[in-house]
């Protein structure tokens, strides 16, 4: 990897711009960058703070600041109102969305990318349908085809998500693979790797970041929807959703509802967390395109 | 707080199944027709043996949850009967997952049970949604009166043996009384009490099931009493009648919370204003949780419910049986065992879920009668034969979205 550095230069910023100091960290800039992340990071944290609260008060009679009574009572109700069982299958629906939509999002991406699908502007057009159709109804006239050919509810469920969460994995995939330098594959084919060789340990660590992003993204599909798992699910997977769903719409719930939203934040939190560390790791290393300056000058051509 | 979700409908949900009601309506053909029809009760109780039976029903209600799942469900059990409930936050769900199975001809479905009243059983009965003629079957149904308006009609509706009664419902005025201390006892004086002080009251904006009762009852106030309203719609009626329902609301606008500039969007937002003490007064279809939400301090200590002397608009809520079921005995099991005088006063005590009983207490045992006797009273829900003294019959839903739309254009958009 150390043999292409002709083009580097090219899109390196000119000396003039350099000795400027834009590109140089400046005091007042850095001070203002950390309040305004600061400030971010408070608009974000601020509506977790009550949501916290409620999920530890037995009672919170208005106007007072703080919680009147602190206890557990919505913790106990939420476990006993099945919270545990629709976490687990909410989980394992999100994960299995993640596990279908992002690599058939990854194959179509780059079968775009490559330019070997013919009318690329319509299929991606068809790829990016299901997030113009509001949900609701597009899955009204899909249950009933999924019922008539007797297509089990939690396949119905899968298929559905994995077609709403397709756009999102087919548009990242497709910003990665417009930043993917094939020429790392064709070196590798000349070296003699064979094909599989060469999707796993050169395509796949090369795309990871992107693949990464494309599967929290599917994740979340599954993770938030309430609409498709009702209808086509049909009742047979009661999720988390579900069970926030049916509580916000009731009074004197906030308890309950505060500990289940709270519990449907911790696992997108915690892949978002981890995401960070992973695309961290991976810009870091020398291996990604985006380091390299190949990459970089392939950028600057496009 | 509101245990009248049945008939609670999103805009988008209703539109969809008007959709879809249609839809369903032209291919009636393919809609599922029972299979089996049962001659006696023992041939239900013996194909019953060993089904599951899914009941749907609002789940914003932790009460009626627990009801459901501590005591229905272990009682179904003792009768072979596997109940399940499916929590939803809003009826339409049920309904449009039936609407699609009887569409795609659906033998077996997943839906059997539905808490269901009003529009939503009024579309559903269109669109061959419910089983029917099957309620008869049921011998807990001679236990309640047979010339009941409110088990006959439901919103206008024929019940025609569609859906099996659960319990009772009295839209409610509820006030707090440390605030409110020249208690109105008339609709007339509760308006007067709005213009007196200004910001302190408001109704959610219709189509919400609450403010929509709500307007329907100043309907009656101000054309002299619900006699004075047909209860089948006709546009002439509707032309006669509004005019002065629309002028009394539209005048009333300005006194309402934040100068009737914007309304509650539903009746968990006007709830949320009472709780919070920024309003004096909100109302509900099911007075029956009013009891714990002062117990457990979401409202105020001095919460009370307000009579009106020309009384307030009542109707019960169902269970309806679905059309796509493949479990009907099952589920006629259980709509039976509902019935039952055990799960009726279970289901009445206020600790356990609170909602008026739809049996006819004429009808029972001495014996039985005193378990409904000796049921504790609450300190802030009276009796229900006192909230529904003088019950006022509901309006034919067909009433419902004119009323609704031309508050829109007219008071709404003032």
């Amino acid at each position: 990897m150390t043999m292409m550095i002709p083009y580097g230069q090219r899109v390196t910023p000119d000396r003039q711009a350099t000795s400027r100091g834009l590109m140089r960290p400046r005091p007042v800039g850095r001070a203002a960058r950390i309040i305004l992340s600061g400030m971010l990071a408070l608009w974000f944290a601020l509506p977790l703070v009550p949501l916290l609260l409620w999920s530890v008060a037995n009672r919170w009679s208005f106007p007072a600041p703080l919680p009147t009574e602190w206890g557990f009572d919505g913790l106990g109700t939420a476990l006993a109102q099945g919270g545990v069982e629709a976490f687990g299958r909410s989980l394992l629906l999100s994960l299995a969305v993640a596990a279908i939509a992002t690599p058939v999002g990854a194959m179509a991406a780059r079968a775009l990318a490559v330019g070997s699908v013919p009318a690329p502007r319509l299929v991606s057009g068809i790829l990016l349908a299901p997030l113009a159709l509001p949900a609701f109804v597009a899955v009204m006239g899909l249950t009933v085809v999924l019922l008539r050919m007797r297509v089990p509810a939690v396949v119905g469920v899968l298929l559905l998500l994995v077609a709403a969460a397709l756009p999102y994995t087919v548009y990242t995939m497709r910003v990665t693979y417009a930043a993917h330098d094939l020429a790392f594959e064709e070196e590798a084919r000349t070296l003699g790797a064979s094909r599989w060789q060469v999707l796993w340990r050169v395509h796949l660590p090369l795309v990871a970041p992107g693949f990464a992003r494309a599967a929290f993204l599917a994740f979340l599909v599954g993770w938030s929807d309430y609409v498709i798992t009702v209808l086509v699910g049909g009742g047979t997977i009661v999720t988390l959703p579900f069970l926030v769903g049916s509580f916000a719409a009731g009074v004197g719930n906030d308890a309950i509802v505060a500990v289940l939203s709270l519990s449907a934040i911790v696992p997108p939190l915690l892949l978002l967390l981890a995401l960070g560390r992973f695309g961290r790791r991976y810009a870091g290393g020398t291996r990604t395109p985006s380091a390299s300056p190949l990459a970089r000058s392939e950028k600057g051509f496009l | 707080m509101n245990s009248h979700h049945p008939a609670r409908a999103g805009l988008a949900a209703s539109l969809t199944l008007g959709l879809v009601a249609a839809l369903a309506a032209c291919s009636a053909e393919a809609g599922a027709s029972s299979e089996q029809s049962y001659e006696s009760w023992d041939e239900v109780v013996a194909a019953a043996e060993g089904q599951t039976v899914k009941l749907w029903m609002y789940g914003g209600d932790e009460q009626g949850n627990a009801y459901v799942n501590d005591v229905l469900v272990p009682a179904a059990a003792e009768q072979g009967v596997t109940l399940e409930q499916v929590p939803i936050a809003d009826t339409p769900d049920a309904l449009n997952r039936i609407l699609s199975e009887v569409q795609a001809g659906e033998t077996d479905g997943e839906v059997d049970l539905v808490w269901v009243n009003g529009n939503n059983f009024g579309t559903g009965k269109e669109a061959g949604a419910w089983e029917c003629g099957w309620t008869d079957l049921l011998p807990n149904m001679a236990l309640t009166d047979p010339a009941d308006p409110l088990l006959l009609d439901d919103f206008g509706t024929p019940v025609d043996g569609c859906e099996a009664p659960w319990h009772k419902a009295q839209f409610t005025f509820v006030y707090n009384s440390d605030t409110v201390t020249d208690v109105p006892s008339t609709l007339d004086e509760l308006l007067d009490w709005a213009r007196a002080n200004p910001g302190r009251f408001t109704y959610p904006a219709p189509p919400d099931f609450t403010g929509s009762v709500f307007v329907r009852e100043v309907l009656y106030s101000v054309s002299g009493g619900y006699e004075n309203v047909p209860l089948a719609y006709s546009e002439d009626a509707f032309a006669e009648l509004t005019p002065t329902l629309y002028d009394e609301l539209t005048d009333l606008a300005p006194s309402l919370w934040r100068g009737g500039e914007t309304y509650p969007q539903n009746s968990n937002e006007l709830n949320e204003l009472f709780a919070n003490g920024e309003v004096d007064f909100t109302m509900t279809y099911g007075p029956a949780t009013l009891t714990e939400l002062v117990a457990d301090g979401t409202y105020p200590a001095g919460t009370k419910v307000l009579t009106l002397d020309e009384g307030t608009v009542g109707n019960a809520s169902f269970l309806g049986l679905a059309s796509t079921s493949g479990s009907k005995a099952g589920a006629m099991v259980v709509a039976n065992l509902a019935l039952s005088v055990e799960q009726q006063v279970a289901k009445a005590e206020p600790d356990v879920w609170g909602q008026f009983t739809v049996l006819d207490l004429d009808q029972l045992s001495d014996e039985e009668r005193a378990l409904f006797e000796a049921l504790p009273s609450s300190p802030v829900v009276p009796s229900y034969d006192v909230l529904s003294e003088n019950a006022n019959p509901e309006l034919a839903a067909a009433w419902v979205t004119p009323i609704d739309e031309a508050w829109r254009a007219q008071v709404l958009a003032r």
